[in-house]
């Protein structure tokens, strides 16, 4: 009866023709949430790929943050789309019986390999020797905890120490490929589908790929500036004027794409350019050309020039910036938001289109996505007790 | 290959066992767990065809029911619903084709089985026949009157509305709600009975509509345009659909 009801309440909200099968969505706020997530990840971590492989050294107090804010990440990206699909118990038949014809099967594999073979091996080497002399201070619950995680290795030497480092970068260097992927992937599932003009499309990959750096930096940025003084450090703000300067490259470039990809269609003009501009002014207006273009991308970017222009003071420059990555961030989740959800409002007809209500308690609800972004950061605060980022003397300030 | 593993350092040995550990326990779940048809496509495939196949056959399929009901078959066969099935009425039948004395099909006698294809809906094509079963002679079976094998208006329809009633309605509520289809449409008696073989005419040129509306010979208390200037050289149901006119 309430699916009825909830039916009728949709068809009502339908504008012009629409097959009886789009009324409602199926890719939920789920499904936003997911690309967004996994975004976060790749981003992360080819900041801290900037430390190891470009040598960045301003960046080095953000480098284990964004390794950890990574893995935190990850961990929870699958789980929208398990809850999604239902029976998350079945997941790993994934794994078992791969299916190599299947774009969604074989995200299952990348998701592998860079949880496995690059983000917990990177983490791993760089913490071992500190995890060694920690498990060596702690006591109790805690001292275990860290002698599994090392894998109860022992060796302190110099000679050990050095083949970590090495390791570290040879794992890093593989790693920003891997990141690539990872995300780019996600891109790719979206940009594959034929038959869906708003998704299909070779830039996909491409675009995801350059907001998720955006969204990854602008994350680190905002967890640097809280978590540091939560910790009782000073932030550096050489640091932190460094990360700004590469997120301002990166929303350029993003723009840039984005743009590029907009003319395009505009230009090749398909018979689908009608219905989707439609969709752009009516449906998308607010979360594409308000949330997403003008306050997510366009005002940040003037902030950055005020800032590079006029040399504000530190204060001042702390405020705006921490302004700018909250913007950032509310402007990639529209992003994807509007990839999402917009690609499923209008009809495959090309001549209506429908609405999104989003539910709030169910399953594919608001409250499970609020859950969903909140998690990360409970994992995350849980992995910097354990592994805590910054060395006393560098909290001190130095 | 011992000096080899005697270089590397302990930790990375210690990975390398965790690593294989992992493999050890995928193949273990691959090899011991994992039943077999589902590993390979071409058994999962066969095995899916064998259910499918084993499911009962319920239709005995259009052609079955023509060599034992040639009468039914025949008068059908000509008739308005020659494209509808015998299924689609009497229900699955195979039990009955196999076994024809001791199991009989249903057939729908109430009116609100023919109701289902012919109440008028406006997303129905154009000219599928349509009634409104509360107007419709109500409270008598249709088969009284229509027999379903062959169902042959008992009289020639009076009125367009029968078959066009979507465009019937919306005329009335358009300026041309006092003009008769006919004015527009010369449609020759036939078209009632085989509408598909027999088509009225429709207007084809602007003239047609500047017959009572230009300027130059303006009918009594008919807007009037001038047919040179007026809609460039569109026709003019281009920008006034006839048969709703209330927007413009
Ligand atoms: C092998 C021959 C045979 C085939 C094939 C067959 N029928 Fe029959 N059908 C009969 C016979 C015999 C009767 C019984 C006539 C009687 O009892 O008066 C019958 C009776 C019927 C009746 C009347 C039932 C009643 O209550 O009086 C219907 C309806 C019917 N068949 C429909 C069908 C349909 C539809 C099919 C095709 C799927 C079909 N039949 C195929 C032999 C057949
Ligand atoms: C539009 C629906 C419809 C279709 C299609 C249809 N029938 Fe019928 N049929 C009926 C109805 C309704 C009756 C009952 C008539 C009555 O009780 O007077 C009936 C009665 C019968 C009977 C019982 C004897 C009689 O004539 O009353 C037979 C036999 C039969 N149908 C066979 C067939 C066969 C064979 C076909 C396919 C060639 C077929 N029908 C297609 C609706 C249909
Ligand atoms: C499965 C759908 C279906 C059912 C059930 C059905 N019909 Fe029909 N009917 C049709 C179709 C299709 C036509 C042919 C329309 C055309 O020629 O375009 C038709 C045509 C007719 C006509 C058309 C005559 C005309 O002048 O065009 C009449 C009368 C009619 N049916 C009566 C009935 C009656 C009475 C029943 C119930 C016993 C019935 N129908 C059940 C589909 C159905
Ligand atoms: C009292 C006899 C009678 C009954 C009962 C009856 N009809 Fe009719 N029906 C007619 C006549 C007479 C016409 C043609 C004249 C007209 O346009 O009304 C007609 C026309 C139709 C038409 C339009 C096809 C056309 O060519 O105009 C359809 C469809 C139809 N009937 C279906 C049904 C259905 C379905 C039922 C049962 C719900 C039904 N009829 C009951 C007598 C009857
Ligand atoms: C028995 C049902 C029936 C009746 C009654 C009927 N029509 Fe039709 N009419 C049809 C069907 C069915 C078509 C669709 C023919 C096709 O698409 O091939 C049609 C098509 C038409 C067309 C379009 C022809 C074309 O070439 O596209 C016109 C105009 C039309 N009818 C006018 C009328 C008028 C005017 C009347 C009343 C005087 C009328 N019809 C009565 C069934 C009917
Ligand atoms: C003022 C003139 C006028 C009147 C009155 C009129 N029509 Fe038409 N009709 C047209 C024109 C013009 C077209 C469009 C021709 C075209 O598109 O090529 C048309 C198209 C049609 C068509 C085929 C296209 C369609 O919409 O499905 C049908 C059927 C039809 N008319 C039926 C009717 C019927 C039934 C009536 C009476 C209720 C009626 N018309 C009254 C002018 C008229
Ligand atoms: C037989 C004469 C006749 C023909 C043919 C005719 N019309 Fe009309 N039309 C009228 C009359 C009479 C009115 C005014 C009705 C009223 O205002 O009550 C009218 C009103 C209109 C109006 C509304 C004008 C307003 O007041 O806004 C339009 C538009 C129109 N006709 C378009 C057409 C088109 C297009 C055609 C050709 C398909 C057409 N007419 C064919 C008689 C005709
Ligand atoms: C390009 C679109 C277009 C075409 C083609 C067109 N019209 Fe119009 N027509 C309009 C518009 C818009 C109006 C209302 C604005 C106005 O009064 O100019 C109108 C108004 C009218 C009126 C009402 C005038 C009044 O005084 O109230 C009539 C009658 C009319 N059109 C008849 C026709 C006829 C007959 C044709 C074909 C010869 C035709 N139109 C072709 C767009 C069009």
């Amino acid at each position: 009866m309430e699916a009825v009801q909830n039916f009728m309440e949709l068809s009502q909200q339908v504008v012009g023709f629409i097959y009886p099968n789009e009324i409602e969505i199926h890719w939920s706020i789920l499904i936003v949430v997911y690309p967004y997530i996994t975004g976060l990840v790749a981003g992360a971590f080819i900041l801290a790929s900037l430390v190891k492989v470009f040598n960045v050294k301003e960046l080095q107090p953000t480098y284990r943050l964004a390794l950890l804010t990574a893995l935190a990440f990850l961990l929870i990206a699958p789980l929208p789309l398990q809850l999604h699909l239902g029976r998350p118990e079945r997941s790993y038949e994934m794994f078992m019986t791969p299916n190599l014809t299947s774009a969604m099967a074989m995200f299952g594999f990348v998701y592998l390999w860079y949880l496995m073979s690059v983000l917990l091996l990177e983490i791993w080497f760089e913490y071992r020797r500190d995890m060694i002399v920690w498990s060596g201070e702690a006591t109790g619950l805690k001292k275990w905890t860290l002698k599994v995680l090392s894998l109860f290795s022992t060796d302190i030497s110099e000679k050990a120490v050095a083949f970590d480092k090495k390791t570290v970068k040879v794992i890093t260097v593989i790693g920003i490929p891997s990141a690539f992927l990872l995300h780019g992937y996600v891109g790719f599932i979206f940009g594959s589908i034929k038959a869906n003009p708003w998704w299909s499309s070779v830039m996909m990959p491409v675009v995801f790929l350059f907001s998720a750096i955006v969204s990854g930096i602008a994350i680190v940025m905002l967890l640097y500036m809280i978590i540091m003084p939560l910790r009782g450090g000073k932030i550096d703000m050489k640091c932190l004027d460094k990360v700004a300067s590469f997120l301002f490259y990166a929303v350029i470039v993003d723009f840039s794409i984005e743009v590029l990809d907009f003319i395009h269609r505009l230009y090749e003009s398909e018979e689908s350019i009608k219905i989707l501009s439609q969709l752009v002014t009516t449906k998308l207006f607010m979360s594409l050309v308000v949330l997403q273009i003008l306050l997510g991308m366009l005002l940040p970017l003037g902030i950055m020039v005020v800032i590079k222009v006029f040399k504000l003071q530190e204060e001042l420059r702390r405020l705006l910036y921490f302004v700018c990555a909250v913007l950032i961030q509310m402007g990639i989740f529209s992003t994807r938001w509007n990839v999402v959800i917009g690609g499923q409002l209008f009809s495959k007809s090309f001549r209506g289109l429908t609405t999104y209500k989003m539910e709030l308690m169910g399953i594919e609800g608001f409250l499970v996505a609020l859950t969903l972004l909140i998690l990360p950061f409970v994992i995350l605060s849980i992995l910097i007790k354990l592994l805590p980022p910054w060395k006393r003397e560098e909290l001190a300030g130095n | 290959m011992k000096g080899f593993l005697n270089k590397l350092p302990e930790q990375a040995i210690r990975v390398i066992v965790v690593f294989l550990v992992l493999a050890a326990g995928v193949f273990v779940i691959r090899q011991f767990i994992i039943p077999p048809e589902m590993k390979e496509p071409t058994l999962q495939k066969l095995s899916s065809m064998e259910r499918e196949a084993d499911k009962e056959v319920k239709y005995a399929g259009a052609q079955a029911c023509g060599p034992c009901h040639e009468k039914q078959h025949d008068i059908k066969k000509t008739g308005y619903h020659r494209d509808l099935s015998c299924e689609s009425c009497h229900g699955a039948a195979q039990k009955h084709a196999d076994n024809p004395t001791d199991v009989k099909p249903t057939s729908p006698q109430k009116r609100d089985y023919c109701s289902y294809c012919h109440t008028y809906n406006s997303s129905r094509p154009t000219g599928f026949p349509q009634i409104n079963p509360d107007t419709h002679n109500p409270r008598k079976p249709c088969i009284t009157c229509h027999d379903p094998h062959n169902p042959k208006p008992p009289q020639t329809p009076r009125s367009c509305t029968a078959c066009h009633a979507q465009i019937e309605r919306t005329k009335a509520a358009s300026y041309h709600a006092l003009l008769g289809c006919t004015v527009c449409h010369s449609t020759p008696e036939k078209h009632k009975l085989s509408p598909r073989t027999v088509t009225p005419t429709k207007p084809d040129t602007r003239e047609f509509c500047g017959k009572c509306h230009d300027k130059a010979s303006p009918g009594k208390g008919v807007p009037a345009v001038d047919m040179n200037a007026h809609g460039e050289k569109y026709v003019c149901w281009q920008c006034h659909y006839p048969h709703m006119l209330g927007g413009i």
